[in-house]
């Protein structure tokens, strides 16, 4: 019996869900613009959806976690993005779930 | 980049535009106008060339449809019922349609039975009236559900649930329904063994409230002229139909005989919903028997019931407390099978049957009066 290919990408889909905020909360340790997130997310093998990432960015700044600001950059304004003071504490604590959850599961698997 | 990629782009976010909240408008625009002209740069540097019309399409195809790109903004939730409320408004449309479904089978079924003049015409009226109802209430549910999502509205009932509040999720399953006319049955025989389950009990308490319900509503809908039972108020007389009219007595009490229907109907509802309410359902059905009580002291005390006829012959059905007495009863239907005949042994049945009716509610009365002031809940 062979595996649905929609069955698999469903259930990747929902594993990659909830990894997705933390790649972006520790991407955001460097100052980026949305463009560059998305590219340096992608080098790491972690491809994001425009649609999706511009509103979790906004969604995160509302939290207090991520900094804003407009500027100018090869003569173009640009929203450049940082972790806010909060935002460093959640990735750390998000951080340490994350390897724990990893962990367990490396023991299961 | 010439005028017409330019136009491409602005009339992609003017459509993003028109579905984003005024306030925070041009700021997402801005942004995206940004990741478009990068992706566009991108694509160019990629290419060596400008990109043409049909790839600076593509690239606005793979951001998104304006429409799912704002969604993807927006701060309320992002479906209509989400999946929390889900299960709850799946149950209130199964629940409610198979309910309508019976109601409107049961009345196809009288008028059927009663000899319909045309048969095609009832059955139509039938599926128009059930697809009505079924549309108004999965509309109504949604709109409920909609606005609780909205606003976040989660009731008591959704988050704080004990497991005793659950009778009335078996509504959904129409073969509990039978509970209702099963369950004297079942009670005898639980109490022949000494045991009488609570699940059994609960089950049946919301069975007979649902059941209740729709015999009310049938009630209610003959006593507005809303349905016709063929044979009511016609009594088949030695090779002749003798026709019952109604005593004034009936239309002064039009209104509160139809209030009295529809507050049990509202009680049987509550039944549904709070199974558990004991004390509440108490002072309910208290209630509502002391104004049983009244009306059926009013029936009474009119004295004057209906008028049985035949052609240009009538006879009264009526009665006072002189007719409650045993003796009188043990010759009923002893009498003649005349108009008048009948008459009396209707005026009899209609004394004693009010009689019965009144003691029965009296007894109601008690019983939630001694489950009002009860220590302890059932």
């Amino acid at each position: 019996m062979t595996i649905d290919a929609d069955l698999f990408e469903s259930m990747r889909l929902e594993l990659r869900r909830g990894s997705l905020v933390l790649a972006v909360l520790a991407c955001l340790r460097t100052e980026r613009y949305g463009y560059t997130l998305r590219q340096a997310l992608a080098a790491d093998g972690l491809e994001m959806e425009e649609s999706t990432l511009y509103p979790l960015l906004r969604r995160l700044e509302s939290q207090g976690l991520l900094n804003s600001e407009w500027r100018e950059e090869e003569k173009r304004k640009k929203r450049f993005y940082v972790l806010s003071p909060l935002g460093v504490q959640l990735l750390a604590r998000l951080g340490d779930e994350w390897r724990a959850i990893n962990g367990s599961l490396d023991r299961i698997l | 980049m010439n005028a017409k990629s330019e136009d491409m782009i602005d009339r992609y976010l003017e459509a993003v535009a028109a579905q984003l909240p005024v306030d925070e408008r041009d700021d997402i625009i801005a942004e995206l106008k940004d990741l478009i002209l990068s992706r566009v740069e991108a694509k160019a540097e990629a290419l060596g060339r400008a990109p043409t019309d049909d790839e600076r399409e593509a690239i606005l195809k793979e951001i998104g449809h304006p429409l799912v790109v704002a969604a993807r903004y927006r701060k309320g939730p992002d479906s209509l019922i989400g999946p929390e409320l889900f299960p709850y408004w799946l149950y209130g449309a199964k629940a409610g349609l198979l309910i309508l479904g019976a109601v409107f089978a049961l009345g196809l079924l009288i008028r059927l039975i009663g000899g319909s003049a045309n048969f095609g015409q009832d059955i139509a009226q039938a599926f128009h009236g059930f697809f009505g109802a079924a549309l108004t209430l999965i509309g109504s549910l949604t709109l409920a559900g909609a606005v609780m999502e909205h606003y976040a509205i989660r009731p008591k009932w959704l988050t704080d649930w004990q497991v005793k509040d659950l009778g009335a999720f078996g509504l959904s399953d129409p073969s509990t329904w039978g509970m209702a006319a099963r369950s004297a049955g079942e009670r005898m025989q639980a109490g022949r063994v000494g045991v009488r389950p609570l699940r059994m009990r609960q089950r049946n308490v919301v069975g007979d409230a649902a059941f209740g319900f729709i015999v009310l509503g049938l009630f209610v809908l003959w006593w507005m002229g809303v349905v016709h039972f063929p044979g009511v108020g016609v009594i088949y007389l030695d090779g002749e139909n003798a026709r019952l009219t109604p005593s004034p007595i009936w239309t002064m009490l039009f209104l509160p005989i139809l209030a009295y229907a529809l507050v049990q109907m509202g009680g049987a509802i509550f039944t549904v919903i709070q199974p558990q309410a004991t004390r509440i359902r108490a002072l309910l059905n208290l209630l509502i028997a002391g104004f049983g009580l009244w009306l059926t002291w009013a029936i009474f005390q009119a004295g004057d019931w209906f008028t049985l006829s035949v052609g240009a012959e009538t006879a009264r059905i009526a009665g006072d407390m002189t007719m409650l007495d045993l003796d009188r009863l043990r010759t009923i239907g002893d009498g003649p099978r005349d108009l008048a005949g009948i008459a009396s042994t209707l005026s009899l049945g209609m004394t004693w049957w009010l009689a019965i009716t009144g003691l029965s509610l009296v007894w109601t009365m008690a019983r939630n009066l001694g489950r009002l002031f009860q220590s302890s809940p059932e």
